[in-house]
């Protein structure tokens, strides 16, 4: 067959526009409709690959990325904002509670080991930004007040930051009120990344996703990006959602990186939560049973005007999702020369798909 | 290296071998809470703070739901720990089901740790009494000169340019298990010595101090009051000063043997003195099987059996020396050939070939440690190779059995012998076979019952 085919772009010009068969769309790029999620293997996913495996260190020591959600937008929702439902998270867990939370997390962390590490990342509307580095200031020894105080101050220093940024005249009008997930994972990576080049013996990092706000589908691109790149250096996303709806950008960050994703039910018991699940050292997790997803959100935005879509197009040669028929993918370039196939090429191209 | 493992367990297990009374009293200290989780094994770690907030007893059988099946192992080692360090205490309710309750003091100890934050074991002295402080640097040297100078008194008095104010009595205790006595000559290092040589410092540091704990009843201290101390030092600020006055006696006492250890500094001033505690002190606490402290290596092996070092330490040198021939000595650079007679000295001593290897890889420098392998092939190939050399010959008590009336009885003995695994050798034209011994009776039951 290939041999075929080599013969016939060989004679070249021979070809006349009859023969645009079924057997020529292999060769020229094509927009196809394909129901969403993609299958794994459409994304270049082995399955051995599904979860990341673990580095085998020969101790727990860990290095902890938290991303700590400050949304406003979220976490003013419970502060008595009037047409607010009693039910809303934040009403029964406000931001400053909340920290009373995560603060003693992090100590604990510490506590385990004194080589652990732990690293705070604020994930703003606009911005994000570090807020604490226990490798940093020297003031470790378990000095909470201390502590506290410092990731208090520099907070408090980055919501004002973050508020002025979205004053600004070139402000990004966002959709929502979502926060900048990509940004602050982009962030942690980074920061894991020089931690994997500072030596030899680094600790084994993981990220800890505290997400209150919904996710912001503009965001799936670069969020998938992060994720995949987390997926390579073998960085479990771990997620912890406390906002009202599941999030799907985390449900599959932590699938793909062989993290644990939770929607605590409780929340006055998030620490809780917290120490029993996300505590737990990468090594330990190989012997313990940890949440498991009831199921992942698989759907994916388009790539034209960020919607998440069930059905989409997808373009054969980058893998571009639209939720329209184009001309040209506005990814790769390639040019779509066909119109949209009808409902029985779609069912057809279905079956091969399920077929790999 | 599996060595380490069972000094550091061994540390723990003298604090978990202490009467409950007093194991209790340690733990008013929020200091040992802390050293003692920092010492358990992860699983354990994870199941303090699974409980830290949980203040009924948890029923073993739903603590075991939270494992995968493989996990169980693990699971009862930690369950085991935690019960030995009376962290976890066993609670028998009347149905006769085993719960585990978290130890009180050590429940609220660390509850407030994590709430409320630790603070210091006590006040650095003020810096208008200190004046002058060695720098971290110094210290570092300090305490690296003053460890490895007892180390080289430790496994040859003869090399050390000073020797430490130890007793030759108290030298001998911790010599004890390292290094065996001969009658005539210099005590030869035993298989421990040499594995004790090849750990990382921190382990090295524990065993010392386990025998220097072990050792304290016979000079009328008690162990728990050092243990403390030894495990309070350790959450000191490194490189700070703090006056000798806040010591008791015992500790005083103690600290004398500390300096000479390395783990603090002693200074004086016109009116106070006081001690820095080093490196090796505020790394006590480090969780112990860690091995993330280990220093960078030094060694560049090559293919033609030449071993390189770059170091300046004696201690390195008589190292090496123990399965090379060291050549030359430059001021940083220690020139040595691995050789077959330097090999054969080393097995002679009880070192195994792969104790050889696994040093030279930990060691290697780290120019070459980002090379696979970090040692050549044809050298640990031949390293093996030597050591196998000399079991060549390998000894099996038997039974030679000869004069058969018949050939057939012959064959039948034969074939029972092979049956059952013990032939390792036949003659059929003499009609002689040898048997190992351990068959004898089989053999000669069955030969009784053949006439």
């Amino acid at each position: 067959m290939a041999f075929q085919d080599t013969q016939k772009r060989g004679i070249g010009p021979g070809l006349d526009s009859n023969s645009h068969s079924r057997k020529e769309n292999r060769l020229t790029p094509r927009l196809t409709p394909l129901p969403l999620p993609l299958p794994q293997s459409f994304l270049r996913l082995s399955p051995a690959m599904n979860s990341a495996p673990s580095k085998l260190y020969s101790d727990d020591v860990s290095l902890v990325v938290v991303l700590l959600d400050t949304n406003p937008f979220f976490w003013a929702a419970g502060a008595g904002g009037g047409n607010t439902s009693p039910h809303h998270p934040a009403a029964t867990l406000p931001f400053a509670k909340f920290l009373n939370h995560v603060i003693p997390f992090l100590n604990s962390v510490l506590l385990l080991n004194q080589l652990n590490q732990v690293v705070l990342i604020a994930t703003g509307v606009n911005s994000c930004g570090y807020i604490y580095d226990s490798a940093g200031g020297g003031s470790h020894g378990g000095n909470v007040p201390a502590v506290c105080s410092e990731i208090l101050r520099r907070l408090e220093e980055f919501v004002a930051k973050d508020r002025r940024l979205g004053k600004g005249p070139d402000r990004v009008v966002v959709g929502g009120v979502s926060s900048l997930l990509s940004g602050s994972l982009s962030l942690a990576l980074c920061y894991i990344q020089r931690v994997f080049r500072s030596g030899a013996l680094h600790p084994q990092p993981r990220i800890l996703c505290l997400q209150a706000s919904p996710d912001g589908p503009e965001q799936y691109v670069a969020v998938m990006n992060a994720i995949f790149s987390a997926q390579r250096s073998m960085v479990p996303i771990d997620s912890c959602v406390i906002g009202v709806q599941h999030s799907a950008f985390l449900q599959q960050a932590s699938y793909i990186t062989g993290g644990v994703y939770l929607k605590p039910q409780q929340l006055d018991g998030l620490f809780q939560y917290l120490a029993a699940v996300f505590a737990t050292d990468l090594q330990s997790r190989n012997f313990l049973q940890l949440p498991k997803p009831a199921g992942v959100d698989f759907r994916a935005s388009c790539f034209c005007h960020k919607k998440t879509i069930d059905m989409g197009y997808v373009c054969s040669v980058c893998l571009s999702i639209f939720c329209k028929h184009h001309k040209k993918c506005s990814t790769c370039g390639s040019e779509f020369n066909q119109s949209p196939p009808d409902a029985s090429a779609t069912s057809d191209r279905k079956r091969k798909v399920s077929e790999v | 290296m599996p060595e380490v493992r069972i000094v550091a367990k061994n540390f723990m297990d003298m604090v978990a071998a202490l009467p409950a009374m007093k194991l209790d009293k340690l733990y008013s200290s929020t200091f040992i809470c802390e050293a003692v989780l920092r010492s358990l094994p992860p699983l354990a770690k994870k199941y303090v703070l699974q409980m830290l907030f949980v203040d009924s007893p948890v029923t073993a059988k739903s603590m075991e739901e939270w494992l995968l099946a493989d996990g169980y192992s693990k699971h009862k080692v930690a369950i085991d720990r935690l019960l030995q360090l009376r962290i976890f205490l066993e609670v028998n309710d009347r149905k006769k089901e085993t719960s585990y309750k978290m130890n009180t003091k050590f429940q609220s100890n660390m509850q407030k740790y994590l709430v409320f934050g630790g603070t210091l074991p006590r006040e650095p002295m003020p810096l208008s009494v200190t004046v002058r402080l060695p720098t971290l640097e110094d210290l570092e040297v300090y305490a690296l000169e003053q460890w490895e100078c007892f180390l080289l008194q430790l496994i040859n008095s003869a090399q050390a340019e000073r020797s430490t104010s130890f007793s030759s009595s108290m030298m001998r205790v911790f010599q004890r298990g390292l290094l065996s006595a001969r009658e005539n000559g210099a005590p030869k290092l035993t298989e421990n010595g040499f594995q004790f040589l090849l750990m990382d410092t921190n382990a090295q540091l524990w065993y010392i101090i386990r025998e220097y704990i072990s050792s304290s009843e016979d000079r009328g201290v008690d162990p728990t009051d050092l243990i403390s101390f030894l495990l309070e030092l350790s959450f000191h600020t490194l490189g700070e000063a703090y006056n000798l006055n806040t010591l008791t006696d015992v500790q005083k006492h103690a600290i004398k043997d500390l300096a000479d250890l390395g783990l603090i500094k002693l200074q004086q001033g016109r009116k106070e003195s006081w001690f820095i505690p080093t490196k090796l002190a505020t790394n006590l606490s480090v969780s112990l099987s860690d091995s993330s402290s280990r220093k960078e290596g030094f060694v560049v092996v090559e293919t033609n059996f030449r071993m390189y070092a770059y170091s300046s330490s004696k201690l390195h040198c008589e190292i090496l020396r123990l399965f090379s021939r060291i050549e030359y000595q430059l001021p940083n650079l220690i020139v040595g050939a691995i050789t077959k007679e330097s090999l054969y000295n080393a097995f002679e001593n009880g070192i195994t070939a792969e104790q050889i290897i696994s040093f030279l890889q930990q060691n290697v420098h780290p120019r070459v440690a980002t090379k696979t392998p970090v040692i050549p092939e044809n050298v640990t190939d031949q390293i093996r190779l030597w050591e196998t050399d000399r079991n060549r010959v390998e000894i099996i008590p038997s039974h030679l059995y000869e004069d058969f009336p018949s050939k057939e009885i012959f064959e039948a003995v034969c074939d029972f012998a092979r049956e059952i695994g013990g032939l390792l050798w036949e003659d059929s034209k003499k009609m002689r076979l040898i048997v190992r011994g351990e068959y004898h009776q089989h053999m000669r039951d069955f030969l009784r019952h053949q006439k």
